[in-house]
């Protein structure tokens, strides 16, 4: 099955977007695949709602596994089944906590067999911060890394925000030729686009 | 960091453990990740090289499939007509522009996109085409909702088309609604891209008969830019029977006798009571995998289920089928 693996630092909002695009795909349920470092798994099934309250936390690090979701793409006449990943936030420098870098080292085994990658960042955060010191060395080398694959897009999340527009220039004239899509994971903005660009990819 | 990077042995697995016992960054191990990519990339360029499938291997690809007598005989008529053209080439002679835009005609699911998905391997092969893919698209990829938005949007799967085939199904819809419609403008916008891209682009128009001819018609300049025109019939009942055996026999399943009779009467039904809407290909899908689904549930409280039980379709599994 194709798999989908949704990558970004801390609180960009890659939980959310994996919940609330199960959502817009049509999920009223989702079933999450939990699957740890060593190998070992579980499944949970939660309303939308439920996977909102429990699966995501302002703190950073509130993912420390896989969690897989399977969802339909409509394709060509019909619609293919694939697996969307998402995955423990990733960060510049060395993390303090074993865990944290066992999960990290998880999600970068992830990425290198993933055959769709879909990497958020923040963009309400750039114009304030400047966008070399929000995205620090990790996003421009995940941006490089997915370039080199097939199916890879960069979200601009947070686009409900007033700043973000602002962020999302910045985004762009930063990395031009990297195929960017503004989204608003909460309000499910820009979902449409990302469903299309999946849709090509697989 | 240096150091690690001219050692050419690391694996990914020395990566990710590296960055587990927090050795490098994430970003670091990004940056070992793509130089790996790169070895790989080029290890897989080579082996490539060999994978390629050959042109008799395509042909016979095209020749396992079952019915569609006219379009293979027109791609075999395309083929020799290509090289013969390249030949006289090198022997200086006049030579006949290769014009392969083409029209497919024929009900839905009669083989249009896998003949044409062919069709660009066989190009590719002959150096006609630079990659032979496929792009499917419909009105909807082309036309857009506001004034300049259709062009860029079709410009955007031309170029994504460029180097193989842009089929665009049930073409027709795009002069559906009438002058104002945007339609036109994509047409005008494809037809612009024939021009530019006249070496490295193939348009193939689909849809049902009926409705091709009227939309050619009705756009007269079109048809002359579309030489190659195919018509795909119905598949005979035997022939989607025919079909049926193939499907069941990849994922290792078999009708039994009665249910090979019982699955031609269905056919034999449908296609009396609604003449030209049947699903063809695309029903004898649906109808064998309802049916492996109903041998399912027949089978899963049976006690002692032996492997003949497991791999032959009985007529009652296609009972509930008849809905589709």
């Amino acid at each position: 099955m194709t798999r989908c693996i949704i990558i970004g630092k801390t609180n960009v909002g890659k939980t959310l977007f994996t919940i609330n695009f199960a959502e817009f795909l049509g999920l009223k349920k989702i079933n999450v695949v939990l699957e740890y470092h060593d190998g070992s798994q579980h499944s949970r099934s939660y309303t939308i709602r439920e996977a909102r309250t429990y699966l995501t936390d302002p703190l950073p690090h509130k993912t420390l596994c896989l969690q897989i979701v399977t969802v339909n793409i409509p394709k060509g006449k019909g619609k293919k089944k694939i697996k969307l990943i998402d995955t423990s936030g990733l960060i510049n420098g060395i993390h303090p906590d074993e865990n944290i870098r066992k999960a990290i080292s998880q999600t970068l085994a992830n990425v290198r067999t993933a055959d769709l990658i879909l990497h958020i960042v923040d963009a309400a955060v750039i114009p304030k911060n400047g966008i070399v010191e929000t995205l620090g060395e990790i996003d421009y080398q995940i941006a490089q890394f997915g370039q080199m694959k097939y199916g890879y897009a960069l979200l601009a999340n947070k686009m409900d925000l007033p700043e973000a527009e602002r962020g999302l220039d910045k985004l762009r004239e930063e990395f031009k030729g990297i195929y960017i899509i503004p989204v608003s994971a909460l309000h499910k903005q820009g979902f449409n686009e990302v469903k299309k660009f999946v849709s090509r990819n697989i | 960091m240096s150091n690690i990077k001219n050692n050419s042995l690391i694996n990914y697995k020395e990566v990710l453990d590296m960055l587990e016992r927090g050795q490098i960054t994430t970003a670091e191990a990004f940056v070992l990740f793509r130089e790996l990519e790169e070895e790989q990339v080029l290890l897989r360029l080579e082996k490539n090289e060999e994978k390629l499938m050959s042109l008799d291997e395509i042909t016979r690809e095209l020749d396992s499939l079952i019915g569609l007598d006219k379009a293979k005989k027109l791609v075999k008529e395309i083929k020799a007509f290509v090289e013969i053209q390249k030949k006289r080439e090198e022997e200086k002679l006049n030579t006949e522009p290769i014009v392969l835009h083409m029209i497919f005609r024929g009900n839905p699911g009669t083989g249009k996109t896998t003949v044409a998905r062919i069709l660009g391997k066989i190009f590719k092969e002959m150096g006609i085409l630079e990659k032979g893919h496929l792009i499917e698209v419909e009105r909807a990829d082309l036309v857009g909702e506001f004034i300049g938005h259709t062009a860029q949007k079709t410009r955007d799967q031309i170029r994504k088309a460029l180097g193989g085939i842009l089929f665009i199904d049930e073409a027709y819809s795009l002069a559906r609604g009438g002058e104002k419609d945007f339609g036109k403008e994509a047409i005008d916008t494809l037809v612009k891209a024939m021009e530019d891209y006249k070496d490295n682009l193939i348009l193939i128009l689909a849809g049902y008969q009926k409705e091709m001819e009227e939309f050619l018609n009705t756009n007269p300049g079109l048809r002359s830019r579309f030489p190659i025109q195919i018509d795909f019939e119905d598949y005979s009942i035997d022939e989607l029977i025919k079909i049926s055996k193939l499907m069941l026999e990849k994922r290792e399943y078999k009708l039994s006798k009665g249910a090979e009779k019982k699955l031609r009467k269905i056919l034999e039904q449908k296609r009396f009571k609604n003449q030209d809407k049947v699903g063809n290909a695309r029903l004898v899908r649906n109808l064998i995998e309802k049916a492996i689904r109903m041998q399912a549930v027949r089978l899963v409280n049976k006690k002692n289920v032996s492997r003949q039980d497991l791999i032959y379709i009985q007529d009652g599994d296609l009972v509930g089928v008849d809905e589709i």
